[in-house]
Order: C-alpha cells, then structure tokens, then sequence
C-alpha cells in the first residue's frame, strides 16, 4: 500500500468511525444478535468486518446505550442486542445532529 | 468444526480473562451462524481450504481479540505533558548536577589528564538513563492511581473549566532586532557549556595544561609570570560568566528561555568590556612581569617590553571587536524600537 492509500484509508476509517455507530443504534431500534445484525448492514451497502462490529456492540452496551440477553434460537444460544432507553434518547440526538452535518456538508460540497 | 475451535481457542488467549468466556460464546454463535447460512449456500459442508481462506478472511486471531482490548496507557494523556516537562527538568539538572560533581571530584584529587574527564563524564549517559526511568516509574505509578481510584483528580495539565484568557501569558516578544527566538535545545546547551566553560577557566590556574596544553612546563621554566592585574581579569571573567550561567539557568527553569532580554543582552556586552579595559589600563602596560626582576632586567627586559607591547596591542584589537559589537547592538536594537513605535502609532 503507498503512502497516499495509506492516508486515504486512515481518513477513510476516521469518516467511517461516527457513521457505524449511528448505523448500529439506528438498525438495534429493531432486537437483533451480532450476525443478522451485520447481515442487515452489509444489506443496506454498509460492511462492517466482524472484528469491528462484535467489539463496538460490547462498548455501546457498557456505555449504557445498548441492552442485551442471552437466548436460545434454532438450538443455538445467542446474545441480542437492542436500544436501551438511554440510547434511544442519544439516538434520536445523534440522528438530529447527523442530518444537521450532512445538510451542512452537502451545501459545503 | 475443529478449525473453528482451534481459531476461537487462539482468540481467547489474547482475551480479558474475565470476560473472555462471554466474548468466545457470542464469537461463536455468530461465527456458527455464518458458517451455517454458508453450507446452506453451498449445499455442503466447507472444504479444509474454504474454511480456512473464511477464517483469513476473518483475521489473525489477535486482530480479532484486539478491538476487545480496553486502550490502556502507562502514562495517559492526561499527565503526558507534566510527565514530559519533568522529565526534562530531571534530565537537565542531572547533566547539570554530574558535570560539578566531576569538576569537584577532579580539582579535590588534583587530576590534570583529558582521559580523567573522559572517565568522569563516561558514567552521565547512564546516569541520564536511570534518571529517566526513576521519573516515567513515578509518572506511571501516578497514572495507575489516578486511573484506579474512586477519588476525582485534578491533574495539572488537565484542562480546567476555571481558566481565563486574562491568565494566559503575554506574547513573547521576538529577539534583539527581529532574530528568531531561542529554542529549548539552544538554551539548555548554553547553560550546559556555559557550567563547562566555568568550570575549564576556573580549573586553568591551578592546571595550566588546560589552556596551554603541552606547552604548560615552558610556561613554568620561563622568567616571566602574569601581572597581578589577571587576577582582577581572571575573578572578573568568573563573575560574568556565573551571572550569565545563573541567568540562563532561571529562564530555562521558569520556561522563559524563548522571550528576548534587550537589556540583558546589552549589560553582557557592556560588562564583557571591563576585563578588557582592566588589561588596557595597567600601569605602564605591563601585562607580563619578570619573576625575579633584579636578576634578570638586565637580560631579559627588553623581550619583556617586546611582548608587553604585543599583548597589549592585541588586548586593544580584541576591545576594539567587543566594541564594535556593541554599538552594531545598539543601532540594530534603535532601529527595531524606532519601527516598532512607528507600527503602532500607524
């Protein structure tokens, strides 16, 4: 990788970081475990690998934005995830704050 | 499937111990539930070589156990720049501390040989280095305090919601006639070779060698000896030099070694000019003595003239330098003033 791709992938990174979790707590309205979750994701055009997004699911929960239970389904048990209380209240400001950025750097662009 | 095992059990060796059971059974429902929907897709189980190009695709075990990882520092963020600023304060007051330590040491054993100074300053890379492991284990047991206790802190270099920009320091002003402003390295090397530069012209009398090296013996057999005015010369030099030593020292400790002193810089060179004039003003310009003047006028009185002439000559033409010096100052420090008020009255 040069120098220039190097940064480029730096930067791309950093512009990603803020948008994936919106993207989890937005898609976590809805009680999902950590593989449909992704699968959603990748969906709707945004991959996340998994040693990104199974690591960000446990901060989120330890910030308290996120809640989560171990259940059983098709014989497997597995930990979903969805919006605490507190994270819908953050939510619904990072959604504010996101339109706002993105209004500004549409008209900036 | 035993390669997936094999790669979970590698995971959960870079894990948190106290969580790593919980992180291992959700990386495998996950990871069990990806394989599953892949055999679906593919109406069989994975191939050794499917499976294993999948987990590369996953990562390398610790890549995949890191973003688990709390960020831990040994020394934060926060008492980085306390941490640094010490360190360096420590750093310069041991080269500082080391350097007399050796100058005592070797004027008390009496030791005139360069491979005695060697010996004695051999040791201060060493010393630097237990220094700077002594501060960075101080600041680290500081940071597993802070950062473990219940108790809120207030770390000096943390920013504070009680500051005022009326306490912000004025602007530094730029050096004599618009020079740049010192560097932190320039300083700290002024006070460093303005202590080796002491302690070498106190060190001369006593060892001549210093200064004349291997020509100090026919120093000693000659028939001529200093005139009593190098010694007001010899203590004047001291005096400068210790005050400008001390000088140097308070600015680089208060952090002030980037804002210009017009005025000490100007009372250096006037004052640098007084051991200069005490050489010019000796009676009869006799900057050199006879040691045993009955006995050896006669033979060696006309070369002393000789000499005395040639010194003095070139104690007027060093003056002269120093002088010059001055008076450039002056102009150059005049005009800077004349256009600074110029600028501000627009």
């Amino acid at each position: 990788m040069t120098i220039s791709e190097n940064l480029f992938e730096n930067l791309r990174l950093e512009l990603r970081r803020g948008c994936l979790t919106l993207a989890v707590l937005a898609q976590l309205r809805q009680e999902r475990y950590g593989y449909t979750l992704r699968k959603a994701l990748a969906e709707r055009g945004l991959e996340i690998d998994e040693s990104t997004l199974y690591p960000l699911l446990r901060r989120l929960e330890a910030q308290g934005l996120l809640a989560s239970e171990w259940r059983e389904e098709e014989k497997r048990n597995k930990r979903f995830y969805r919006l605490s209380g507190d994270g819908e209240q953050i939510f619904d400001q990072l959604v504010k704050e996101w339109q706002a950025i993105n209004a500004s750097i549409n008209s900036i662009l | 499937m035993e390669l997936l095992d094999r790669y979970l059990q590698a995971v959960k060796k870079h894990l948190p111990w106290k969580r790593q059971d919980d992180i291992i059974a959700e990386l495998r429902a996950n990871l069990e539930a990806q394989l599953d929907e892949k055999e679906a897709a593919l109406g069989r189980p994975l191939t050794n070589d499917e499976a294993m190009a999948w987990l590369k695709q996953l990562g390398s075990p610790i890549q995949m156990a890191a973003p688990y990882l709390t960020q831990q520092y040994l020394i934060g963020p926060a008492i980085f720049p306390t941490y640094r600023y010490v360190l360096q304060l420590a750093c310069v007051w041991t080269v500082v501390i080391n350097l007399i330590v050796s100058a005592v040491k070797i004027a008390a054993e009496d030791i005139t040989s360069p491979a005695a100074w060697f010996e004695a300053l051999q040791h201060v890379p060493f010393t630097l280095l237990l220094t700077a492991a002594w501060v960075t284990l101080i600041f680290v047991v500081i940071e597993y305090a802070v950062t473990h206790s219940k108790t809120k802190w207030i770390l000096p270099a943390a920013p504070s919601a009680g500051w005022s920009p009326s306490e912000l320091p004025p602007l530094e002003e730029r050096g004599v006639a618009g020079q740049k402003p010192r560097s932190y390295s320039k300083a700290v090397a002024e006070v460093i070779f303005g202590f080796l530069f002491l302690a070498w012209w106190l060190l001369v009398p006593q060892h001549p060698y210093l200064l004349v090296g291997p020509g100090a013996p026919y120093l000693l057999a000659l028939p001529y000896t200093f005139a009593p005015v190098y010694m007001q010369f010899f203590w004047w030099v001291v005096a400068l030099n210790a005050v400008q030593l001390a000088w140097n020292g308070v600015d680089l400790l208060s952090g002030s070694w980037q804002r210009s002193h017009p005025v000490k810089h100007l009372a250096t060179k006037v004052f640098g000019l007084i051991p200069l004039v005490l050489l010019l003003a000796a009676p009869d310009h006799a900057l050199m003595i006879l040691k045993h003047p009955a006995l050896d006028q006669a033979r060696y009185g006309g070369t002393l003239a000789q000499i005395n002439k040639g010194l003095y000559q070139a104690a007027w033409v060093v003056f002269a330098i120093v002088a010059l010096q001055l008076v450039w100052e002056i102009v150059k420090m005049s005009i800077d003033f004349y256009r600074k008020r110029m600028a501000a009255m627009g």
